[in-house]
């Protein structure tokens, strides 16, 4: 099951990159999120630890439903551009991706040596974390970098709850608190944006 | 022996109806009063009993096309992974031999837009093959992927290791192999993202385009093979990427593997009554998504194993 969710994670993480409306990539970011938080509580169920069921309902409510109806309400409000289109044409996206995949998989090969249980999700989370590196690269506008910076978050979220068999509960929370600041210098950036305009 | 001859005619009896079924489906889902499950079996006889007219201008091709376009296809029927426990399958086919097959009744399509010689058939032949020379790589792709989770080439032989043995550690990969499956079922059977099969528009049409000339006979042979074909890639589907049900007993699992190939069918009218066509140009996006997804597949097999 857990393999399942971290495949649809990665799914989702791809299928955004593909994406060229900006509902469509909140939605899509959405969804990551939902998977990560029902990683979460799979792997809080299976090590018992209250502390990572707590984070992983946190994550399902702020990073699947708060941040993308607050994005959405934001981008509404400031009448953002709904059509982005990523600047790496699809031609060569279709090579980049995977050639970023097997990078990292083989990148990863070290330390997933060193990681007893789980070694698959270190890779995995790693390349997460590039291609959301390729989707704020790819992308001109504020609001897919946003969400380029917050899929980055998720990845490192990932890499948090899978190799280290639960982080302290103070420093999960503290990233949350991290995400919220991130959220309102987003919404300044906006309103530059909008003042630029 | 007779369980393997018994469903590869249900197979070819349920084709006309699971076309029929997605129609009568999106229709409810639209509102509109449905047509009836049985529709496709009635087109068929109406079409065997008009008269057959063949354009001056065409050579002797458009009379050998049509029986071209659909014996590779009953021939691929042959093939499929076994519906019952125990029965007969022929375990060594690969993804080539399949692959091949489906393209070779392509091509004679492609052959028989081509050959009435008016701009329609010309433009659909070209745009089938745009998009059948992009769906082949990911089809061999996804099937070999599978092939390898299931440890053996053969598709028939797969279907049977995947239903006694189901890859749980395998599971990351085998999803990323099912999402570009799904995606080549759509695109192979021209379904809505990729082609309209109910417009005769001409900026959207692909595969109507091709046959727009055929009448009688010729048609009704034409149309059974696109049914057929949608019943091959929703059996494959479903038996290499919901391997359920084959270890009951024989009526049983008949009866389960029927309900998958209508959720099939539901999850593809959902598709189609939720989605817009994509344009013609937009289809490599598409279709580029599930080339990734298939060679990731494969790759997160052989690096990672998950």
């Amino acid at each position: 099951m857990i393999d399942f969710l971290i495949g649809l994670f990665l799914a989702t993480l791809i299928t955004a990159l593909f994406t060229t409306r900006l509902y469509r990539l909140l939605w899509w970011y959405s969804l990551n999120s939902l998977m990560l938080g029902f990683l979460a509580l799979f792997i809080g169920r299976e090590l018992d630890d209250k502390a990572m069921l707590i984070t992983g309902i946190a994550t399902i409510i702020i990073k699947a439903i708060g941040i993308p109806f607050v994005l959405k309400n934001l981008s509404q409000k400031f009448h953002f551009v709904r059509q982005v289109i990523p600047r790496i044409k699809v031609q060569y996206a279709i090579m980049l991706i995977p050639a970023i995949l097997v990078f990292t998989f083989y990148l990863s090969e070290p330390i997933t040596h060193m990681i007893k249980s789980n070694s698959n999700y270190v890779a995995i989370s790693i390349s997460s974390l590039f291609l959301s590196l390729l989707l704020m690269i790819e992308h001109k506008n504020v609001a897919p970098k946003i969400i380029g910076f917050l899929s980055m978050e998720n990845a490192l979220f990932l890499l948090g709850i899978t190799a280290t068999e639960g982080m302290p509960m103070l420093v999960e929370l503290g990233i949350f608190f991290d995400l919220l600041m991130a959220i309102v210098v987003i919404n300044l950036l906006f309103h530059k944006e909008e003042m630029k305009v | 022996m007779i369980a393997y001859l018994a469903t590869i005619v249900l197979l070819f009896l349920l084709a006309p109806i699971l076309l029929s079924f997605i129609k009568a489906l999106k229709m409810v889902l639209l509102f509109k009063k449905p047509v009836s499950v049985f529709q496709g079996y009635r087109n068929f006889s109406k079409l065997m009993h008009k008269e057959t007219i063949i354009s001056r201008e065409t050579s002797s091709i458009t009379r050998y096309a049509p029986f071209l376009v659909l014996s590779p296809l009953l021939v691929v029927m042959f093939f499929l992974p076994p519906v019952v426990h125990g029965a007969y399958y022929v375990s060594f086919v690969d993804a080539f031999t399949i692959t091949g097959l489906i393209s070779l009744s392509t091509f004679f399509l492609m052959l028989l837009g081509l050959d009435s010689a008016s701009a329609f058939g010309g433009m659909g032949s070209s745009r089938e093959a745009f998009i059948s020379a992009l769906v082949e790589p990911a089809m061999v792709l996804t099937v070999f992927s599978v092939s390898m989770m299931a440890g053996d080439l053969g598709v028939g032989q797969a279907g049977v290791n995947l239903a006694e043995h189901f890859p749980q550690e395998h599971m990351a990969s085998f999803l990323f192999a099912g999402i570009s499956f799904f995606i080549l079922l759509i695109a192979e059977n021209g379904r809505i993202p990729i082609d309209n099969p109910e417009t005769h528009l001409e900026l959207t049409m692909v595969h109507e385009a091709m046959i727009l000339d055929l009448t009688g006979v010729y048609l009704a042979l034409i149309e059974t093979a696109s049914s057929v074909k949608f019943v091959i890639f929703a059996s494959l589907f479903v038996s290499l990427f919901i391997p359920l049900g084959l270890e009951y007993s024989t009526p049983i699992a008949i009866l389960v593997f029927v309900a998958k190939l209508f959720a099939v069918a539901v999850a593809v009218a959902l598709l189609e009554v939720n989605t817009a066509k994509l344009r013609l140009f937009k289809v490599p996006n598409l279709l580029g998504i599930s080339i990734v997804f298939a060679f990731l597949s494969l790759i997160t097999f052989y690096v990672l194993g998950a």
